[in-house]
């Protein structure tokens, strides 16, 4: 029982990417073939799918054909004539990519195996960006199926063509395109096509993909008016309240007494102590209400010296970001967007 | 006074600050013998101004002095005192200033009139919000006496208190004690002491432009 259910989950593993495109086919004869696949006649397949293959098909359709053929032989355990079936599926379709987890692992390892013996260029993709000129770049990737000598170029709808990079690869490849021009100018706003051609011994294959390059202005930074984090102290304190004022209006008007009595002449005797009684008295009163007194605030000096520096750092940060605001009004926001792709990728 | 009134207003757009006011004043006065002693009372007014480190001061005060109990005086008389100074602050409590005083009595020969520069020193300090105590010395430089002579050592101490009733309003309390060595020669007999001796307390308002 369980060997059943196993071999019936197989066989569904072949027949899900075959019944998935099935409702494209126009041909009779292709839609035999897939009807013959569905019903488990392998060796009827075989002979419906060469027969549409010598009869006239769109490009999807033979695609369709040579797939139903790997995954046929795929089925009949005949790798090689599945493995050549895959070959001519992604040279027709280059970007066709099978799910493992609904194709059997020999069918997946023929298209597998189909694919590192052909010169192709795929998942060609440059995704949106934008940044400003001269300070960013266009990532392109893109997998090379086979070690080859691969050109990628940016050609734009006037002619100008734009060397991005020449070089050996194999596998994924990342690029980056600066998108300025020889003289560090930002490309001109417009459409280009990004060229991606691999070359190896006689075979060739090239991969495209449109974009448009469209300029915009820079933002400009705010001012600043605080420093994150950073906030400016109270310039003045408040001192805890003391008995200082009384002591200094003692003081003082002991220092009245003492220099009058001190000085007073010997020949003309004690003089009059009545107008220092008035003036000490006021000025003793007027220490002890002050020592009653909330005090008055007094300048916080190193709190001064700190809103001072924050200030300064404040406005040089300014400066530096005029300067900065000077530059990024000269400079230019590239945006970069991909657009839909010509069906114009294929060996050459 | 009206003219220092005027300017007044004109002075703090130019950043000067200025009071001017009444004063009432105390005083007793004692001349060449401990018997020869005065005491009285008068009204006088004054006007301040500071700018910067820099700070002056005018008043004028006039004196009705009679005879002391107990002394040998027989009768009073007026006296006018002027003084003005100016001052400048070497540190945020103190002063370097230099001025003249100048008494006159009238009658003219029932006290000495006297007039002298000043030079010295103060000390102020701010002992609350608005209130300001200040100590001063000065030596009085160069007398001039009416009743001629002359006097090595001559010195003025006082205390003042300058404190913000309300707003603009100033109370105002001073005190000056003043010792002159007044030494003479009458009739050419050889030198004698005529000191003189005098205190003030000056208490007023002030209203701060």
């Amino acid at each position: 029982m369980t060997r059943h259910l196993r071999a019936l989950a197989w066989l569904v593993g072949f027949a899900a990417p075959a019944t998935a495109g099935a409702q494209t086919v126009q041909n009779a004869t292709l839609r035999r073939a897939q009807q013959a696949y569905d019903n488990l006649e392998y060796r009827q397949v075989v002979s419906l799918a060469q027969a549409a293959l010598r009869e006239r098909l769109t490009g999807a359709e033979r695609a369709r054909a040579y797939e139903l053929l790997g995954f046929t032989y795929g089925a009949l355990d005949s790798i090689l004539r599945a493995v050549d079936a895959f070959k001519q599926v992604v040279l027709i379709d280059p970007e066709r990519q099978l799910d493992p987890n609904r194709v059997s692992p020999k069918a997946y390892s023929a298209f597998d195996v189909a694919l590192r013996q052909v010169l192709l260029v795929r998942q060609l993709r440059i995704d949106s960006t934008s940044f400003v000129g001269g300070r960013g770049a266009v990532p392109i990737r893109f997998t090379v199926t086979q070690p080859a000598r691969v050109v990628t170029r940016v050609i734009g709808t006037g002619g100008g063509s734009y060397m991005i990079d020449s070089g050996a690869w194999n596998g994924q490849v990342n690029l980056s395109w600066p998108a300025r021009l020889a003289n560090g100018d930002p490309v001109p706003a417009g459409n280009y096509t990004v060229v991606v051609e691999a070359r190896l011994g006689q075979n060739a294959f090239s991969a495209s993909q449109p974009i448009r390059v469209s300029h915009g202005s820079v933002d400009t930074l705010p001012s600043l008016t605080s420093l994150p984090g950073y906030q400016y102290l109270p310039e003045t304190e408040v001192p805890p309240q003391s008995w200082r004022p009384l002591g200094l209006a003692f003081l003082y008007t002991g220092g009245a007494l003492v220099g009058t009595l001190g000085l007073e002449s010997s020949s003309l005797g004690s003089s009059s102590k009545r107008e220092l009684a008035v003036v000490g008295g006021a000025a003793l009163v007027t220490g002890f209400v002050m020592t009653l007194r909330k005090p008055a605030p007094r300048p916080a000096a190193a709190n001064i010296l700190y809103n001072r520096l924050l200030r300064d750092q404040i406005a040089r940060r300014n400066q530096d970001i005029a300067k900065e605001n000077v530059a990024r009004r000269q400079q230019v926001q590239l945006t970069l967007v991909p657009m839909a792709k010509p069906s114009g990728a294929g060996p050459r | 006074m009206v003219l220092l009134v005027l300017a007044a207003r004109t002075a703090p757009a130019q950043g000067i600050t200025v009071t001017v006011g009444p004063q009432f004043a105390l005083a007793s006065y004692r001349e060449v013998a401990s018997g020869l002693r005065y005491q009285g009372a008068g009204f006088g007014g004054g006007a301040s101004a500071r700018y910067r480190k820099l700070s002056a001061e005018a008043s004028v005060v006039r004196l009705t002095l009679d005879p002391a109990a107990g002394g040998t005086a027989t009768s009073g008389f007026t006296a006018t005192e002027v003084d003005v100074w100016v001052a400048y602050d070497l540190a945020p409590y103190a002063s370097v200033e230099a001025g003249f005083i100048r008494r006159t009595a009238d009658p003219e020969f029932d006290a000495q009139s006297v007039g002298a520069v000043r030079i010295g020193a103060r000390s102020f300090y701010e002992i609350g919000p608005g209130a300001t105590v200040l100590f001063r010395a000065n030596y009085l430089a160069a007398p001039k006496f009416s009743g001629g002579g002359h006097a090595g050592f001559s010195i003025d101490l006082g205390l003042g208190l300058d404190v913000r009733l309300a707003g603009r309003l100033h109370g105002t309390a001073g005190y000056t004690f003043q010792r002159i060595n007044r030494k003479t020669n009458p009739g050419g007999t050889g030198e004698i002491d005529a000191p003189i001796q005098g205190t003030v307390a000056r208490v007023g308002l002030a209203v701060g432009f």
